[in-house]
C-alpha cells in the first residue's frame, strides 16, 4: 500500500493519535520552543525526569532540562513518585496514533510508563503509515528490528472495571509533541 | 425474555459447572450465565465485536493481511521442531535461559523452581490465559508464594476465584455493581468503590505496591520470533511492561504454538491482533523485545540494591498435548490460533452466555473446544455442542480456520466415543445412519435425518399437521428426541414443491436478454421441499420472468442437518448424493439455485471438506447461487433495471421492510446484494446487526437449548421494534428473512408473519 505524502501523514498522526485520547500538539523544533511546550504540557507536575534522546539533538533536551522540578539524576525511589516522564519516541504510526518506544538508555522505559503523565517527543520525519513498516528492513525498520520497542497507543486503559477507564498502570495521561 | 430473566436463584458458581464433561452441567451453566452474567456477556462481546468491523473496514489489505499471517502459521507449526531449536539457540545467545515443558506439570515445577532459586517471597503476573491452563497460580501458592495478579480482570477473577470467561478480557462477565459488591465483601476497606474509576484506582493502589517489591514478574507471550528470540507482548494496562522492566526476574511463559520464524514475520499480526481482539487499531501498549531488558535494574522502595544490575531471563515454553495437535488431520489448525477472540465475539451464542457456559475450564468460544481436547480431554469439549455451525466467525478469524468444521469434528469424536443410545436403537433410528454415527444420542440422530421425517410427514401432510398441534404428541416427541414441545412446528405443505412444480405447467419463458437462455435448476432443498414450497414457486416464477430456463430437481439431503449434528460419515452419504444428483444438471450447463441458504453453505463451504478431492465439488460450489442472489446477477447481465421488473406500489406489504439475513448467507457474501436490490426497487428496508436469530437450524428446537435460543432471540426482537419506533415515522414494518429456521424464530419471538424476499419479488413483477 503506498504511503500518503509526508504532511497527511502528519495530519492522519494527529488525528488518530487524538483518537485514542492522546493529546498532539505541533511544535517548531527549536530548543526555546520545546522547552516551551514541555513546560506547558507538564503544568501542575512538581517532579519531572527527562530521557536522553537518540535523535533529537542534545541541545534540544539541555535547555528543557533547566525547567523547575526536573531531577537531573533521579534515585530509583524518585523515579518511581515523579509526576511525569519525558522520553524521544522513536517512531510514529499514523494509521494507529501510535508512538514508538526505544527501550535500552537508562531511564527511557522508565520515564515513559511509571510516571502519571508521560512527553513524547517526536520528529515529524520519523512518522510511517503502518504498524508493519517497522518490521520491514528496510528505511526506519532497519533500526527498529534491532531495538526493544514499546508501541504506545494513548495513555495505559481498563475497560476491566465496567466503562473504560484511563490511567491503569501506566500513564493517566500522554502527551505528544511533533517536532516540525 | 425466556425464562432467563424470571428464574430465581441462587445460582451456581461459575467454578461449580466449569468442568463440562456431561451435557447436565452444560445445561447448569447456560442457566446461571443466562441469570447472572448475559447482561455484561452481551454489552461488552458486541462492543468489541461492532469495533473490530469498523476498524477492520479501515484496512484496505484487510484479506491479504489474512492470508499472510494465516500462511506464516501454517509453515510455523509444519517446521516447529526446527524453530524451538532455532529459538533455543537465540534465547541462550541474549543469556536468557530456555525450557520446553512436556506437561503442565513440568512447566510449573520448573516456574516454581526458578522462584525457589531466587527466595522469591511476591511475583507479580500479566494476564496470560496459558498460566490458567497449568495451574500455576496453584503451585506457587502452595509452595506459599504470594502471586499478584496485575491485570485487573485477572485481579477480580482471583478476588472472586472464577475461571476466565473470556480468552482477551477474562472477567468480561462483570458489572461494574457486581464487581464494587466483591470488593466490598472481600477487603475491608473505607474506599468509596462504586463507579469504574474508584474500583480501577482502588486496584491499582494495591497492585503499585506489589509491582514496586515484586521478586518475580511473570507474563505470556502473543508471538516469539525464533530467529531472534523477540516476543510480542499485548496489553491496555501497562502491567505487563512493569513486569517485564520491574523485578529483576522475568519469566515469560507460552504455548509452543506461538513461535513463528523471524521477527519481520510479526508484521501482519501485529496489524490484526488488536484488530481482532478488542477492534482497536492497536491496543495501548504493544511491546517488541528480545529480552532480557538491557535497562539497568531499579531498586524501588527500600529494596535492596541488586549485585548485578542486569536482569534475569526465562522462557518457558509448553506443550502440553500441542505437538499431539499437530499430528493431528484436523485440530492442527487449532494451533494457527492468536487468541485474538474475534470468533467468540461474533457469536450469537457466546455474546448471549459468555464463556462460564459457552467454555471449559480455561478455554472459551468458538476455538475453545478444541483448545481443550488438545490440551485436556475429549469430554472436556463438550461444551462446544452450543456451536450452531452458523459460520459468521469464519470470515473475522484473521488466520481462516474454519472453527464450525472443528467443532463438527469434535461432535463426531463425542459422538463415537460414547456407548450408543439404547433409545436410538429402540426407536430405529440408529439403522438410518453410517457406522459409528449410530452411537449418537437420539436426538442428533433425529435431526440429522429430518428429511426422511419430512417426507413421510409430507405424504400425510393433513395428519402430520394435526398431530405436530397435539401437545400429547409433543410431549411424547420432547421425550424421545428432545424436540422443545414449546417450538411451533413448521408445516409440512400439502404439496411439496417438486410435485406443485412438476404439476404446473411450465409457463413460456419471457425473453429479455440479448444472448443466449440462462440455464438453471432449482435444487428442491428439504426444508423448502417439505416445508415452505411457496418460496421454491415464487423462485420459479420469478427467474423464469427474467428469461431463465429453470427446472426442479429431486429433493435429496446435502448433508448439512447430519454435519451438524457430527456425523461427518452420515453428512458425507448425504453431500455424494446430492453431488451426484445435481451433476447432470451441471453437465447440460446449468446452474444450481438455492432458496434455503444452510443447504448453499454446504455446497460453497461445507463440501470443502467432507467431499475433499471430488471433483463435483467445485462445480457445485462455483456454480451454485442462492435465490435472490440469482436474481441480481441476472439483472446484472440485462440491459434493464430492477425497477423495469419490479414494482414496489404492488408490494402486499407496503414499503417499509424490516430485513433479516441468514448467518450463513452473511457468510457467504450474499445479504448485501439482497439488501440493495430490495432497495434498489424502493422499499424503505432496515435490517438487523444481529450475527444469528438464535435458532440456528435445529439448535433451538432442542430442549436444553431453548432458553439460551430464545435469548439471543431477543436481541434480534428488539431491533425490530426499535426499527418501527416512532410510529409517527412510518410505523409497522414486514418482517422480511431469508433462512427457514430464521422464519420460524421471528414468528415465535413476534406472533407476525414472515416473508422470504424471493416471495416480495415475485408478488411485485411486472408481467
Amino acid at each position: 500500500m503506498a504511503a500518503p505524502a509526508q504532511p497527511s501523514l502528519i495530519d492522519l498522526f494527529v488525528t488518530r493519535a487524538t483518537e485514542a485520547a492522546a493529546k498532539v500538539e505541533r511544535i517548531p523544533r527549536t530548543p526555546a520552543d520545546v522547552r516551551a511546550a514541555i513546560a506547558r504540557a507538564t503544568e501542575g507536575a512538581r517532579t519531572l525526569v527527562i530521557a536522553s534522546g537518540d535523535f533529537i539533538p542534545a541541545d534540544v533536551f539541555l535547555a528543557a532540562r533547566s525547567l523547575p522540578g526536573v531531577i537531573p539524576k533521579p534515585t530509583d525511589d524518585q523515579l518511581a513518585t515523579a509526576d511525569a516522564g519525558v522520553t524521544e519516541a522513536f517512531a510514529g504510526v499514523a494509521r494507529t496514533g501510535s508512538i514508538c518506544i526505544a527501550m535500552g538508555p537508562p531511564l527511557r522505559a522508565a520515564a515513559s510508563l511509571l510516571m502519571p503523565l508521560h512527553v513524547a517527543l517526536l520528529p515529524a520525519e520519523r512518522i510511517v503509515f503502518r504498524p508493519r513498516e517497522l518490521f520491514e528492513p528496510k528505511g526506519i525498520g532497519q533500526e527498529a528490528l534491532r531495538r526493544n520497542l514499546a508501541f504506545v497507543t494513548g495513555p495505559s486503559a481498563t475497560a476491566d472495571m465496567g466503562p473504560l477507564v484511563r490511567g491503569v498502570h501506566g500513564p493517566h495521561r500522554l502527551h505528544i509533541l511533533v517536532l516540525e | 425474555m425466556a425464562s432467563a430473566g424470571t428464574s430465581s436463584g441462587p445460582y451456581e458458581t461459575p467454578r461449580a459447572v466449569a468442568n463440562k464433561s456431561d451435557k447436565r452441567t452444560l445445561v447448569r451453566a447456560i442457566r446461571m450465565a443466562l441469570g447472572m452474567e448475559s447482561v455484561a456477556v452481551r454489552r461488552n462481546t458486541q462492543n468489541f465485536n461492532r469495533n473490530r468491523y469498523r476498524v477492520a473496514a479501515e484496512v484496505v489489505d484487510y484479506d491479504a493481511l489474512k492470508d499472510e499471517a494465516r500462511a506464516i502459521k501454517e509453515r510455523s507449526i509444519n517446521g516447529l521442531p526446527d524453530l524451538l531449536l532455532t529459538l533455543e539457540k537465540a534465547v541462550r545467545a541474549r543469556g536468557g535461559q530456555f525450557y520446553l515443558a512436556s506437561t503442565a506439570a513440568d512447566a510449573c515445577r520448573y516456574i516454581l523452581g526458578v522462584c525457589q532459586a531466587h527466595n522469591a517471597k511476591l511475583v507479580v503476573k500479566g494476564k496470560s490465559i496459558t498460566s490458567e491452563e497449568i495451574r500455576l497460580n496453584h503451585t506457587l501458592e502452595g509452595a506459599g508464594i504470594e502471586v499478584a495478579e496485575s491485570d485487573l480482570a485477572e485481579f477480580i477473577l482471583q478476588v472472586a476465584d472464577e475461571q476466565p470467561s473470556h480468552i482477551v478480557a477474562p472477567a468480561l462477565h462483570y458489572t461494574t455493581e457486581r464487581i464494587a459488591a466483591l470488593f466490598k465483601r472481600k477487603f475491608s476497606t473505607d474506599a468509596k468503590l462504586e463507579t469504574g474509576e474508584e474500583l480501577t484506582k482502588f486496584a491499582r493502589e494495591r497492585l503499585r505496591e506489589k509491582f514496586l517489591h515484586a521478586d518475580v514478574g511473570i507474563t505470556g507471550a502473543n508471538l516469539i520470533a525464533a530467529e531472534t528470540g523477540t516476543i510480542m507482548l499485548v496489553e491496555s494496562e501497562g502491567n505487563i511492561r512493569m513486569s517485564c522492566l520491574l523485578p529483576p526476574v522475568h519469566i515469560s511463559i507460552a504455548g509452543v504454538e506461538k513461535v513463528i520464524p523471524t521477527r519481520e514475520d510479526i508484521g501482519p499480526f501485529i496489524e490484526l491482533l488488536a484488530l481482532s481482539a478488542t477492534g482497536q487499531r492497536l491496543s495501548s501498549y504493544t511491546s517488541i523485545i528480545s529480552p532480557p531488558l538491557d535497562d539497568p535494574l531499579f531498586a524501588l522502595s527500600g529494596r535492596p540494591r541488586p549485585a548485578k544490575r542486569e536482569r534475569e531471563f526465562h522462557l518457558v515454553l509448553i506443550d502440553n498435548g500441542r505437538m499431539k495437535m499437530r499430528q493431528d488431520p484436523v485440530l492442527h489448525e487449532t494451533l494457527y490460533c492468536i487468541r485474538c477472540s474475534a470468533c467468540m465475539n461474533s457469536c450469537a451464542n457466546f455474546q448471549t452466555v459468555g464463556g462460564h457456559a459457552f467454555g471449559g475450564e480455561t478455554y472459551s468460544g468458538g476455538i475453545g473446544g478444541a483448545w481443550e481436547a488438545g490440551t485436556g480431554t475429549l469430554e472436556n469439549a463438550r461444551f462446544s455442542d452450543l456451536c450452531t455451525g452458523c459460520s459468521r466467525c469464519v470470515n473475522n478469524c484473521p488466520v481462516r480456520i474454519d472453527i464450525p468444521w472443528l467443532n463438527e469434528v469434535l461432535r463426531d469424536r463425542l459422538n463415537r466415543a460414547s456407548a450408543g443410545s439404547p433409545l436410538a436403537s429402540l426407536l430405529g433410528l440408529a439403522s438410518m445412519v453410517r457406522g459409528d454415527d449410530r452411537r449418537a444420542s437420539a436426538q442428533k440422530i433425529f435431526f440429522a435425518n429430518y428429511h426422511w421425517y419430512a417426507e413421510w410427514g409430507a405424504r400425510t401432510a393433513g395428519f402430520t399437521n394435526r398431530m405436530a398441534r397435539s401437545p400429547l404428541a409433543r410431549r411424547v416427541m420432547q421425550a424421545l428426541v428432545g424436540l422443545d414441545s414449546r417450538r411451533a412446528l413448521p408445516p409440512f405443505p400439502l404439496r411439496t414443491l417438486v410435485r406443485a412444480a412438476r404439476e404446473a405447467p411450465a409457463p413460456a419463458r419471457a425473453r429479455v436478454f440479448p444472448g443466449p437462455a440462462a440455464k438453471a435448476v432449482l435444487f428442491a432443498d428439504v426444508y423448502t421441499n417439505y416445508g415452505p414450497a411457496e418460496r421454491g414457486l415464487a423462485t420459479l416464477k420469478v427467474l423464469r420472468a427474467l428469461g431463465a430456463d429453470v427446472v426442479v430437481s429431486d429433493s435429496v439431503p446435502e448433508g448439512r442437518a447430519a454435519l451438524s449434528q457430527g456425523m461427518i460419515a452420515t453428512a458425507r452419504k448425504h453431500a455424494r448424493r446430492a453431488a451426484k444428483l445435481l451433476t447432470p444438471y451441471l453437465d447440460e450447463g446449468r446452474d444450481v439455485i438455492v432458496v434455503e441458504p444452510s443447504a448453499l453453505a454446504m455446497f460453497r463451504r461445507d463440501n470443502n471438506h467432507v467431499l475433499v478431492g471430488n471433483e463435483r465439488f467445485d462445480l457445485l460450489r462455483t456454480r451454485s447461487f442462492e435465490a435472490v442472489e440469482y436474481v441480481v446477477r441476472l439483472l446484472a447481465r440485462s440491459e434493464r433495471t430492477a425497477r423495469d421488473f419490479f414494482d414496489v406500489s404492488r408490494s402486499p406489504v407496503g414499503r417499509r421492510l424490516f430485513y433479516h439475513s441468514h448467518c450463513q448467507q452473511k457468510t457467504l457474501g450474499c445479504a448485501g446484494p439482497t439488501e440493495a436490490l430490495l432497495r434498489e426497487i424502493g422499499f424503505d428496508v432496515a435490517t438487523s446487526s444481529v450475527e444469528c436469530c438464535g435458532m440456528a437450524g435445529s439448535f433451538g428446537y432442542k430442549k436444553e437449548y431453548y432458553d439460551l435460543s430464545m435469548a439471543v432471540g431477543a436481541d434480534l426482537f428488539s431491533q425490530v421494534q426499535a426499527a418501527e419506533q416512532p410510529a409517527a415515522a412510518g410505523g409497522a414494518r414486514a418482517l422480511v428473512a431469508s433462512g427457514t429456521s430464521c422464519t420460524e424464530q421471528l414468528q415465535a419471538g413476534l406472533g407476525r408473519p414472515v416473508l422470504h424476499p424471493i416471495e416480495l419479488l415475485a408478488a411485485i413483477l411486472i408481467v
